[in-house]
């Protein structure tokens, strides 16, 4: 009797594991950034797209706080030709760079060519994902830098949205000597050798109308423009507007800074709007303005886009069923469900007007403008090293330790090689 | 010819025994040298086309490369500053762990916890430390000389100084558990037998403790010293080589040039100069005491 019952929970458990097999499991692993590319919603969509597609399994991979830990550790992988990872996320500054090294899947035979596939998108996007004509990767969700600002504070003091970073000095000057708070910052930049450090570098060069390279990828550096730029930093650090240690600061002081209530004008991305309304610990609830960065006088606002992007492992192997994954993940359902469950930024341009989004997210309607006026960092399949050069230079000349002229020259001597 | 392995002569039973841990090595060490050092002739960049074989290429072009020489130096000058630093401050570290205490444990533990924790941890905790603004650092010198706060990691040299400031921390720990070890092989007599002839503690400290501690001294300072050559882990997280790169080491100078910029050709040529420098120092090491003890 008792063997019996053995042999049946042996032969049960023998056709439990066989029915297992049988159904062909797909199990796709996915890198999804870091806690700034929200894991928690991208699962949620893993989940979504598990129910729609019975046969697939999603398993999320996170890690790396900042952009560059990020390439570093899928470098890491990659470099060794690992399969272990079928579809990753990367930073708008990367495609190029993973397809010149192989990393990649063109996506051209799955999801159509380029022109195509990437149609619906922002132009920006659309072009970023393309390397040599090839579809290298697929939107995943946009970001740009904006100008936040103390709502509150501007009206009891009677001053308009600044224009230009002069009219930002003075206002945030007055607004600091009125309050009369020792602690509180006019402008908060980010300084520190971080990948934003390179937005920090172009923001007011780009705003006096000149190009960081030309439409081959050559570097057209104006270095006099360059060394302005950078002046225009170190001067509002002298009228007391941005703190002494600016060198010091990433983007996620800027953004605990500006919660905290101690900062008037902020310059982040716009990932920051959630964290700034919703977050808990939040003390300036209700009272963020957003507007589009300020130029230099004579100039023309521009801002730096940044947003991350969806690719297939070249060493996955199940491209096709990656492929499909990634196409959903691109999709404007995805980008509707991404803009109103984390105030994430669309690459659609119809995801901005959808009723939901404006809803849920009313300061969209104004921020597509701002996106699609924005313009990418260079594109480079040495970026990593371009940005090397950008970031650790700006930090130094924000830290003193270098004048703007010497930090200029000093990009140009790095960049010539590489930006050919 | 398995006749022969039936019963093999001495020669090939040691060769067979020998050969499972000789391939093991070929392998992990061997292999990845010899293909680090066939790179270092390719302008192999993973980011661009085939590589290309390029003679000395690298090589003249790394001589000619001030951030070589700025990694060269800063590197060569944390080893000089840190490795005499972590020496005495180990050394006393020792003694003071080897007076005799009721309670020995805590003393102990407090002596193996910087040793204990991670590099990275470590380099951490001191940048925030000498934060400009949430630093102990400049609370204390606030609160005590009401100085103003210093940017301590945005100024080349004291940043410099903090970096070796931690290094120096983090490392007499090691240093002090090798020459504990040697302290207490030192037989009581010998003290005693000083104590009857009229030596002062300072004559014993000198005639006795470093003579018979000469041995530990000599191993703690090779392995510090090879370590502290490839300094990376605290540097790159108190400043990653900031201010500009003026803390940047040879390790952080080839990791950048490898991992961030996908330069492998280059990389593989940094790494076998820093190689060949390691190599002279250890050289020297063992020339100039290694033949004392």
């Amino acid at each position: 009797m008792q063997r019996r019952t053995l042999f049946a929970a042996a032969a049960a458990t023998l056709m439990l594991i066989a029915a297992t097999g049988a159904s062909a499991q797909t199990k796709l692993r996915v890198f999804a950034g870091g806690s700034g590319q929200r894991p928690d919603l991208m699962r949620k969509l893993f989940d979504q797209y598990q129910a729609k597609n019975p046969g697939v399994t999603v398993e999320m991979e996170t890690g790396g706080a900042t952009s560059e830990l990020q390439r570093q550790y899928l470098s890491t992988v990659l470099n060794a030709k690992d399969p272990a990872i079928d579809v990753y996320m990367i930073d708008i500054v990367n495609p190029a760079q993973y397809y010149g090294a192989g990393w990649l899947e063109p996506l051209d035979a799955y999801l159509g060519n380029a022109a195509t596939a990437l149609k619906p998108y922002l132009p920006v996007y659309a072009s970023a994902n393309v390397v040599q004509g090839k579809l290298a990767a697929m939107p995943a969700f946009a970001d740009a830098m904006f100008m936040y600002y103390r709502k509150d504070l501007l009206e009891k003091y009677k001053l308009a949205e600044p224009k230009t970073w002069d009219e930002l000095t003075a206002a945030a000057k007055k607004i600091q000597a009125g309050e009369g708070n020792a602690n509180l910052q006019g402008l908060s930049i980010q300084g520190a050798p971080i990948e934003g450090a390179v937005c920090t570098f172009l923001l007011p060069y780009w705003s006096q109308g000149k190009e960081f390279n030309d439409a081959s990828g050559k570097l057209t550096l104006d270095k006099p423009a360059a060394a302005k730029g950078l002046q225009t930093w170190l001067d509002m650090v002298d009228a007391g507007v941005i703190k002494k240690n600016v060198a010091e600061v990433k983007t996620p002081d800027t953004v605990n800074e500006f919660k905290a209530g101690q900062v008037v004008f902020a310059v982040n991305w716009g990932f920051a709007w959630d964290r700034f309304q919703q977050d808990k610990d939040s003390k300036i609830q209700g009272k963020v303005g957003v507007m589009p960065l300020p130029a230099m006088a004579g100039g023309k606002s521009a801002t730096c886009v940044g947003g991350w992007q969806w690719a297939v492992s070249a060493f996955s192997k199940s491209k096709a069923e990656s492929a499909k994954l990634v196409k959903f993940l691109a999709s404007p359902e995805a980008g509707k469900f991404l803009a109103v469950e984390g105030s994430l930024l669309p690459t659609v341009a119809a995801t901005y007007a959808d009723a939901d989004v404006v809803k849920a997210v009313p300061w969209f309607k104004d921020a597509g403008t701002v996106v699609v006026a924005g313009r990418s960092r260079p594109m480079s399949r040495d970026y990593g090293q371009v940005s090397d050069a950008i970031r650790t230079t700006t930090s130094a000349v924000l830290a003193r330790t270098k004048k703007p002229e010497e930090g200029v020259g000093e990009i140009e001597s790095r960049l010539r090689r590489v930006m050919r | 010819m398995f006749e022969k392995l039936k019963d093999p002569g001495e020669k090939t039973l040691a060769f067979l025994l020998l050969a499972p841990a000789f391939i093991l090595l070929a392998l992990i060490v061997v292999y990845p040298i010899g293909k680090l050092i066939w790179n270092s002739f390719f302008d192999l960049r993973l980011s661009g086309e085939a590589a290309k074989f390029v003679g000395f290429e690298n090589y003249a072009l790394a001589l000619q490369d001030p951030d070589f020489w700025n990694a060269t130096k800063n590197t060569l000058l944390i080893t000089v500053i840190t490795v005499p630093g972590a020496l005495v401050v180990g050394l006393g570290l020792a003694m003071l762990a080897n007076l005799p205490f009721r309670r020995r444990w805590p003393v102990r533990l407090a002596l193996l916890l910087p040793w204990a924790l991670p590099l990275a941890f470590v380099g951490l905790i001191f940048a925030w430390f000498f934060h400009t603004e949430f630093g102990v650092v400049n609370d204390v010198l606030r609160r005590l000389f009401g100085l103003e706060p210093t940017m301590w990691l945005l100024s080349p040299k004291l940043a410099f100084t903090a970096i070796c400031l931690a290094i120096i921390w983090k490392t007499s720990s090691f240093m002090a558990l090798i020459l504990l070890a040697g302290l207490q092989m030192i037989p009581k007599s010998q003290y005693e037998a000083a104590e009857v002839d009229g030596a002062s503690k300072w004559q014993q400290f000198w005639q006795i403790t470093i003579p018979m501690l000469m041995p530990s001294i000599i191993v703690a300072l090779i392995f510090r010293t090879i370590t502290a050559l490839q300094t990376f882990d605290i540097p790159v997280t108190m400043t990653h080589g900031g201010p500009g790169n003026s803390t940047q080491t040879l390790a952080m100078l080839i990791h950048a040039t490898t991992i961030d910029y996908l330069d492998v050709g280059y990389g593989s040529t940094l790494a076998v100069l820093m190689f060949l420098i390691s190599l002279v120092v250890t050289g020297f090491y063992l020339k100039r005491i290694g033949g004392n003890a």
